[in-house]
């Protein structure tokens, strides 16, 4: 535990929960194993959404391809919410206090607006848009923006360990 | 299309092997160290089992394994019970003061290898 640790963290790190996710001999095992399969559902639903943006798969209507895979990518995203919080909880004020994991929150806050902004630009685009047309360049950029960010999440969260 | 893979290549060792050196994070694995003598506390919990050992010089930490890897590898809590002498083979942490990642662990002249 890191001594100048702000009071919150110190707080959620000695709750009864974080306490029984460290204690329990299954809970932060299966948080870890439950994040890379999140991680699994959650990218690869990005990367076909990300791709059809792009260009690929033009046989088919953009938001065909973009919409349910946007819904399962946001599925994916709670469910790595969900058991990171739990990973975080365990040993909030160091990985609180880690730079790589200071550099993955950003980067998990800008991939967030980056979504929520190109469901907002993209939606007339996506809704007139017939297989085989080009999308508008914003889409193209959105979406290089995503997998950039959402890539550089995942070395980041692995590489928490190494800090 | 040869030099390619072979850039591919390249490109997949050269961070595996950066990665592979620094192996526990960071721990200084160029510079083992020994820390010897009565275990003080003992968290054992996940991610990892956690003493404090105090040893001649001053208290060191001594972070173990996954308590799962622990109890398969033969160290349940009663193996590393406070009171009990210790011997940790390991490497200093360059982060933590007086902090130390164990390879391995020798109580009552039981080893155990925790990597």
């Amino acid at each position: 535990m890191l001594h100048d640790a702000p009071q919150f963290l110190v707080a959620l790190e000695q709750s009864a929960l974080a306490s029984a996710i460290r204690q329990s001999s299954w809970a932060y095992m299966t948080a870890n194993v439950g994040h890379i399969l999140a991680l699994m559902v959650f990218v690869s639903a990005v990367v076909v959404m990300d791709a059809r943006l792009l260009g690929a798969f033009a046989a088919a209507p953009p938001a065909s391809v973009v919409r349910p895979a946007r819904r399962l990518a946001a599925l994916g995203l709670v469910l790595m919410a969900a058991t990171g919080s739990m990973l975080f909880a365990a040993e909030a004020t160091h990985v609180a206090g880690n730079p790589v994991f200071q550099i993955k929150a950003v980067l998990i806050v800008l991939g967030i607006l980056n979504a929520l902004l190109a469901g907002r630009l993209l939606r007339e685009a996506l809704d007139e848009t017939h297989a085989f047309e080009p999308l508008p360049t914003a889409a193209k950029v959105c979406a290089v923006l995503s997998l950039t960010i959402w890539f550089a999440t995942a070395a980041c969260g692995r590489l928490i360990a190494y800090f | 299309m040869h030099k390619m893979l072979a850039l591919i290549g390249l490109g997949l060792a050269v961070p595996t092997a950066v990665l592979a050196h620094h192996g526990w994070g960071s721990y200084d694995a160029a510079h083992p160290i020994t820390v010897a003598g009565a275990i003080e506390t003992l968290k054992y919990e996940n991610p990892h089992a956690l003493i404090t050992v105090k040893a001649p010089d001053k208290v060191w930490t001594v972070t173990l394994a996954p308590t799962s890897r622990m109890r398969s590898r033969g160290a349940p809590p009663e193996f590393v019970a406070v009171g009990k002498v210790v011997s940790a083979y390991g490497y200093p942490s360059t982060v933590e003061k007086d902090e130390m990642r164990a390879e391995r662990i020798t109580i009552d002249g039981k080893t155990v290898e925790l990597r």
